[in-house]
């Protein structure tokens, strides 16, 4: 199944809600939902604030495979952001060292079972993948 | 849905879905903490990068006028994300 969301942080309700009905209706375990959605979020708010002037609309795309499940951001921008470029941000500095930026994208990573980028004509796909099985 | 309630003058509950969109209003309460405070998270089903970006600005504002967060009652799926953020070195988790 795939849905477009508006860029807009605001959109986030409605993003949820589709995954909600999708981790419904096909029954995934707790731990799979809980990085279903934190991965999802935190790829789509980058992409509202990396492309806030972008023309489209965010399409995200979720398909179930065996054992696995595959979800696919596509977006539409000139100047591609490749978030399995290396990380900004570095968890192993102490309190005062750290800055914010970069840790959604840190953990979305860490927590993901494989993530993939590609521009291709004008659009960014970012494809993850989450073993169900877990 | 998220709420964020202060139950007393030392803690506060957090419910729902902490997220980008609620990040601020997050932020306009913990923001008005001044003394060292429990956060409930009993009732909080989900954080995101955001919502831990606020926690830890209250935190290291807490911790330069020598207060501090304690954090409870956390489930495992947001454990496991203080964990992956090595923030469990900088808060107090019970």
């Amino acid at each position: 199944m795939k849905k477009n969301f508006k860029r807009d942080i605001r959109s986030l309700d409605e993003v949820f809600d589709y995954l909600e009905g999708f981790i419904s209706s096909n029954r995934l375990n707790e731990s799979t939902a809980f990085v279903l959605k934190f991965a999802v979020e935190e790829l789509f708010t980058n992409m509202v604030k990396h492309n806030a002037s972008g023309p489209s609309e965010i399409s995200i795309g979720l398909t179930v495979e065996p054992e696995k499940l595959l979800v696919r951001l596509v977006d539409r921008e000139n100047f591609p952001f490749d978030v399995t470029k290396p990380d900004s941000a570095d968890v192993d500095l102490g309190e005062e060292q750290r800055r914010p930026g970069g840790l959604g994208l840190y953990l979305t990573k860490r927590m993901v079972d494989k993530i993939d980028f590609e521009h291709v004509g004008d659009q960014s796909i970012i494809t993850f993948t989450l073993d169900t099985r877990k | 849905m998220f709420t964020i309630e202060k139950t007393s003058g030392i803690v506060i509950r957090l419910s729902g879905r902490l997220d980008a969109s609620q990040a601020d209003s997050a932020r306009a309460v913990l923001d008005t903490i001044t003394d060292s405070t429990v956060v409930d998270f009993k009732d909080l089903e989900y954080i995101s990068s955001a919502g831990l970006g606020v926690l830890f600005a209250t935190q290291k504002r807490l911790r330069e006028a020598g207060k501090e967060l304690t954090l409870t009652s956390m489930n495992a799926h947001i454990r496991d994300v203080f964990r992956y953020a090595r923030f469990d070195v900088i808060f107090r988790i019970e």
